[in-house]
């Protein structure tokens, strides 16, 4: 904690709370800080607001900072009393757009200066001034449909067509709208528009009990449930001062890492599926099936559900189960590599994947991207080495997967690379499995009182974040969820342009984002 | 002269039966052998006609904005590939029709079904059908040098433009002109996979909406009318498939019209029909589909060879 002093403004009556260094500024200086921390190199993880006009006569708009490698987080935060408006950050620090439309949305409050505030998430038939995240927003209220319309962005031009696509597909995937702007078969502008599965989890949250609000965060996006559950866990475990076993820790890493494989290779092989290249497509259908198989014997569950709770894990690995598990996961490295070794010698393969949805490093930057996204981009993004949780750090876990050129290939490979990292991972964490209980027992969890933290996982699409406040009886009142789809999602409409219609699906695939998880 | 008369009907019944029976079929083979390459059990080879039953069983929705193309197209296209099936040879070269075997008249009745088939694409005003519509058209008319021309080698060859008269002469020149007749067909069966929809062009089997080329022109049909647009493209793959093996490679057609030269033509063009399955199928589960801006290349390829071919037999 000594070396934050010079990420902090003088002259601030900082608090701590356990790693979290949390100080109030005045609204108009807020732009100048959060600027000031962004040029430090930190991250921006993520900016969310709260109503506690009743409590506290005000809202409050935090403003969460990372220091990578010293698992510290900054949070500045301001009190808007008396005054919906807060100054927007956006025009200078792009990645703060969609959290301020997303406060402005489901708070009421106006981000001044900001370039577009058009909803988000929410529809055009839900009613402008209704604000559901503010508290005195019954969560069973009925709101009357309004009809409004919604904008897209124009393109004109001869020759210039708009083709909507969804929300409903052809295939059987989630619900999103796709807006194109093509010429011919190039696309010059696309923009999509979610929230077809809003599910008011963020204002659920605040009202289930503990064990509900755990198997809430697993189903925030049924294919991330561990890692989800697994954030949502270590905040609260950080505000109530549970301290899981070591076992438990090393248990961990063990089930997320595979989430991460049976996600990855499942990926990998719809990518190439995507191309046509059906051979990879199955087998990669395949070996997804066979840890899904694996996650069923070890938990009961095919996506590793109810499994954290809060002190531990409910699942332990017996010692047969852990030979057998080296055993199948040698197995499966083994036909893996022999699937990816065909991959990389089709050159029709290569020759879509390559070139292929361009991710610019300065747009990911820009646009503070996660994840898979990122590494493509040779950007070290990665919380299990910059913010290490679990056992991660104990295991020595310090490299970062990453590639340079940012097209689905890049995109591609990372996920290869890192399926072989999870696999030597979980070989790992199998040897050096220490013994003891799975979990601490918690008869009743008592919370720190006007408390915050914050809970950060790398799921395999990327950083999930769960931003937890008590109240001043140590009340639960604000979890705040945020899914690496929800700074991803911008990137697939800069990604589009320039690119042919056609291989449009296959960029998406590239990215594969979660429309549940983003739309909360 | 009564028996003549019998098996001459018999066999002209069969010429026209034999595209729209044995469509499925192959359409069924090429999934199945497929499924095999992928580690799939696959449905069965009989799926298609199940498939076909179920969709004659069930009620269309047709969009309001539809107009009398979006009604005909269906009839218009299923009628066009029951016209051409029956002017190919399939299973015997005796067969003496000089109406419609002619191979601009083939190559021509086969256009006015993609023309339907593209108009109805655009006509209820979907985004996915104009796609589709524009692609198949752009591919058709790249398509349509590579396939007069392939068909001009054969015709060059046996000096006659009748299909039937190809497959017969061909026959008699096995061994001569080798080279041209090896280049046209390579020619050839890049058309094929371009005019059935198949790898590296289209992706028979997609979901992706934005990717499809044929499946995008029929995205908007239902029940009865999609079980005719289904069975008239099972009917072209068979047409192409037919003219592909019986004009290049036309040994075992009945060279009379008694039974047992008619029942081995039967046998030995069902053989090559599977063969021909198996490389389509040895192709779609191998390679990738190729980028669209690619597959101009391709089609000009196949014309390129055709010219050398037809170069070559002077």
């Amino acid at each position: 904690m000594e070396n934050i002093q010079h990420y902090l403004p003088k002259n601030v009556k900082v608090e701590i709370i356990n790693n979290i260094a949390l100080f109030e500024v005045s609204v108009s200086d807020i732009k100048k800080i959060a600027i000031g921390l962004r040029a430090k190199n930190l991250q921006l993880n993520l900016i969310t607001a709260a109503d506690e006009r009743e409590t506290k006569g005000g809202f409050k708009i935090w403003y969460v900072f990372g220091i990578p490698k010293q698992n510290i987080f900054i949070v500045p935060f301001i009190r808007l009393q008396n005054t919906t408006k807060f100054p927007s950050l956006t025009p200078t620090m792009h990645s703060a757009c969609n959290f301020e439309k997303k406060i402005h949305t489901f708070f009421g409050l106006t981000p001044i200066g900001h370039p577009d505030l058009r909803p988000i998430i929410l529809h055009e038939n839900w009613p402008a001034n209704v604000f559901p995240l503010r508290k005195d927003f019954d969560w069973q209220a009925k709101v009357k449909a309004t009809h409004e319309s919604y904008q897209f962005q124009k393109v004109e031009g001869e020759g210039i067509y708009e083709i909507p696509v969804g929300p409903i597909h052809a295939g059987i995937i989630e619900p999103g709208h796709f807006r194109f702007s093509v010429a011919g078969e190039e696309i010059i502008l696309l923009e999509a528009k979610l929230g077809f599965v809003h599910k008011g989890s963020e204002k659920l949250f605040e009202i289930l009990t503990l064990s509900d609000k755990l198997h809430l965060s697993e189903k925030i996006s049924g294919d991330s449930s561990f890692s989800h559950s697994l954030a949502f866990c270590q905040a609260v475990e950080q505000l109530g001062d549970v301290v899981p076993p070591k076992r438990a820790l090393y248990l961990r890493v063990i089930y997320a890492e595979l989430e991460r494989l049976a996600n990855h290779i499942g990926d990998i092989g719809a990518i190439m599926i995507d191309t046509g290249f059906n051979f990879g497509g199955s087998q990669g259908a395949r070996l997804k099936e066979m840890i899904m198989q694996i996650n069923e014997r070890l938990s009961r569950s095919r996506f590793l559900r109810h499994i954290n709770t809060i002190g531990g894990v409910t699942k332990d690995i017996f010692v047969k189960e852990v030979e057998l598990l080296s055993f199948d996961l040698k197995k499966i490295q083994k036909d893996f590599s022999e699937i990816i070794a065909v991959a990389e010698n089709s050159t029709s393969l290569l020759n879509r994947l390559k070139g292929t949805g361009i991710l610019l490093p300065k747009i990911a930057e820009d646009y503070g991207a996660l994840g898979v996204a990122a590494k493509a981009v040779a950007i070290l993004n990665d919380a299990r080495v910059n913010f290490p949780y679990a056992a991660y750090s104990e295991l020595g876990f310090n490299t970062i997967e990453t590639e340079m050129d940012g097209d689905v290939y890049a995109r591609f490979r990372v996920r290869i690379k890192e399926v072989y990292a999870s696999i030597e991972l979980i070989q790992n964490a199998l040897i050096k499995l220490p013994n003891g209980p799975i979990y601490t027992p918690i008869n009743n969890i008592l919370f720190r009182k006007n408390a915050l933290s914050v809970g950060i996982v790398e799921g395999w699409r990327g950083q999930i974040i769960y931003f937890i406040t008590t109240d001043a009886m140590g009340n639960i009142s604000r979890v705040a969820p945020c899914d690496p789809s929800f700074l991803n999602w911008p990137l697939v409409g800069e990604v589009g342009p320039s690119n042919v219609v056609p291989d449009f699906p296959l960029i998406n695939k590239s990215f594969n984002l979660s429309y549940s998880g983003n739309d909360l | 002269m009564e028996i003549t008369m019998i098996t001459n009907i018999i066999t002209w019944i069969l010429q026209l039966i034999f595209v729209p029976i044995m469509a499925p079929l192959c359409v069924g083979i090429t999934r199945k052998l497929k499924a095999k390459f992928q580690n799939r059990k696959g449905a069965s080879i009989f799926q298609p006609y199940q498939d076909l039953q179920k969709l004659f069983g069930k009620d269309e929705i047709i969009s309001k904005d539809a107009s009398w193309i979006f009604r005909c197209a269906p009839y218009i296209v299923f009628t066009v590939t029951i016209v051409v099936g029956a002017s190919i040879p399939l299973f015997a070269s005796s067969i003496n029709n000089t109406i419609t075997s002619d191979l601009l008249v083939i190559v021509y009745t086969l256009a006015i079904g993609t023309f339907f088939l593209a108009l109805a694409g655009i006509d209820t005003g979907s985004a996915f059908g104009g796609f589709g519509s524009s692609r198949e058209m752009t591919m058709s008319a790249l398509a349509e040098g590579g396939f007069i021309f392939s068909l001009l080698t054969m015709a060059l060859i046996s000096n006659s433009t009748n299909l039937f008269m190809i497959s017969q002469n061909s026959l008699l020149l096995q061994g001569h002109f080798f080279l041209s007749t090896a280049l046209a067909f390579c020619g050839f069966f890049i058309i094929v996979l371009a005019e059935t929809a198949r790898f590296p062009f289209d992706n028979p089997s997609t979901h992706l909406e934005l990717t499809m080329i044929h499946e995008a022109m029929i995205l908007e049909y239902s029940g009865k009318k999609l079980a005719l647009m289904e069975w008239a493209s099972a009917n072209k793959l068979l047409i192409f498939i037919a003219i592909a093996s019986n004009l290049f490679f036309p040994f075992g057609l009945a060279q009379d019209l008694s039974a047992s030269a008619i029942i081995l033509g039967i046998i030995v063009f069902t053989i090559k029909i599977g063969i021909f399955c198996l490389v389509i199928a040895i192709l779609e589960s191998s390679i990738a589909k190729f980028r669209f801006f690619r597959l101009p290349d391709l089609l000009i390829i196949a014309f390129i060879l055709n010219v050398i071919a037809i170069i070559l037999i002077y």
